[in-house]
């Protein structure tokens, strides 16, 4: 893999993973906690930034249903592909979250550097790394794993691409949510598990 | 004749007699809710499970106090303070039989107008103005759910906003009364809670 940079080169927020008893692997699928998270993360991320994000708890439990659901549509029967459809479910999130935008910035990102994704798209920025942060704390949990980023994450040409495409056809966010996480997506299918194995195994 | 086919006077005097009688059988029944939260000795939603409930020895006022208070506060959060709910109508709804069956005390609860008066901007807080089964559906996901003392107030958020989200699906479940239907909800959903 190209230059990939550790998850902890980027702003961490490990207090903005909540306290629990349970493997994280089953507190992501309580709503609860999947809310506590997405609150803390969008409110450090607000701090970092310096914006204040709104987040609409309706349209997030929408998300979360729908991304349950999806996940059960895919889940594989092979456990041996567990941890590449761990990997995984962490796009269908980001795509479910950018479909719906359950977070509103509610104003420009005034400390952020003026040529950053965070400046360009706080929101899409705000719900990227929080899907990272949780995959690279799930990973890190249940395989020792530490999570890569890929340097296409420094890149605005990749946001605006990412942006623009998604608002066409939300599935596009997990291309680019496994794409900087140093996979290469199925851009014909980027949502489809079994699309992705296949373009893996090529 | 409904009360505005009287003439005045005479509208005016039966909607004050309704009034009254209406706010007798509230009364009476906030002071069942506030016996009933006496002996719970607490005004937020307990943090028992309904297999603790059916367990226990006044099963029948322990959940009619539950679903009481937890029910005020779905409401709330659904943005409808206002509407009412008896307690006396849980207590008779867990009465009516398959206590152990949440499905069953679902229709049950709906068939007892547990929440009752709602008005259609209540109602239309919620998708296809489904207040009042959703509102049913998200304690009964709640009282299943496996929570702790100190998760127990975001997990009836958390079973409130899962209620909302599948609006659609639990409205049609209730409305057709199909226990099955609403059984495999439950099912589904109580571990994401």
């Amino acid at each position: 893999m190209r230059g990939m940079s550790r998850m902890s080169d980027l702003p961490p927020h490990p207090e903005a993973i909540p306290a629990t008893n349970e493997p994280l692997r089953i507190a992501v699928r309580r709503l609860r906690w999947f809310k506590q998270a997405f609150q803390r993360h969008v409110e450090a991320y607000g701090r970092d930034l310096g914006c204040a994000f709104e987040v609409d708890e309706a349209k997030l439990a929408a998300v979360f249903v729908r991304w349950l659901e999806a996940i059960e549509r895919q889940k594989p029967a092979d456990k041996s592909q567990r941890r590449a459809f761990f990997e995984f479910a962490a796009a269908l999130m980001l795509r479910e979250l950018v479909t719906d935008m359950p977070v509103k910035a509610a104003g420009p990102a005034t400390r952020a550097k003026p040529d950053s994704a965070a400046a360009f798209w706080p929101e899409g920025y705000c719900c990227t790394m929080f899907c990272v942060s949780v995959h690279s704390a799930a990973m890190a949990q249940e395989f020792h794993a530490q999570t890569e980023i890929d340097p296409a994450i420094d890149d605005l040409r990749h946001w605006w691409s990412f942006r623009e495409n998604a608002r066409q056809d939300a599935s596009f966010s997990a291309g680019f949510l496994q794409m900087i996480l140093g996979h290469q997506p199925n851009w014909l299918f980027p949502d489809v598990f079994r699309a992705r194995l296949e373009q893996e195994t090529r | 004749m409904a009360i505005e086919g009287l003439p005045k006077p005479a509208a005016d005097i039966a909607g004050a007699v309704l009034r009254e009688v209406s706010g007798i059988a509230r009364n009476v029944d906030d002071f069942a809710s506030g016996l009933a939260k006496t002996v719970l000795g607490a005004d937020e939603p307990p943090a028992v499970t309904l297999d603790n409930l059916a367990a226990g020895q006044a099963a029948e006022a322990e959940f009619g106090a539950a679903v009481y208070v937890a029910l005020r506060s779905v409401l709330r959060r659904l943005g409808a303070p206002g509407v009412f709910v008896s307690e006396a109508a849980a207590r008779r709804a867990y009465v009516a039989g398959g206590a152990a069956d949440p499905a069953t005390l679902t229709v049950n609860l709906l068939e007892a107008r547990v929440v009752r008066g709602t008005t259609a901007a209540e109602a239309a807080r919620v998708p296809g103005s489904a207040l009042e089964p959703v509102a049913i559906f998200a304690v009964l996901l709640w009282l299943q759910s496996t929570r702790s003392e100190d998760e127990n107030e975001d997990a009836l958020d958390a079973a409130t906003d899962l209620a909302v989200a599948l609006a659609a699906e639990v409205d049609r479940a209730c409305a057709a009364r199909d226990t099955a239907r609403i059984t495999a909800l439950y099912a589904r959903y109580v571990a994401h809670v």
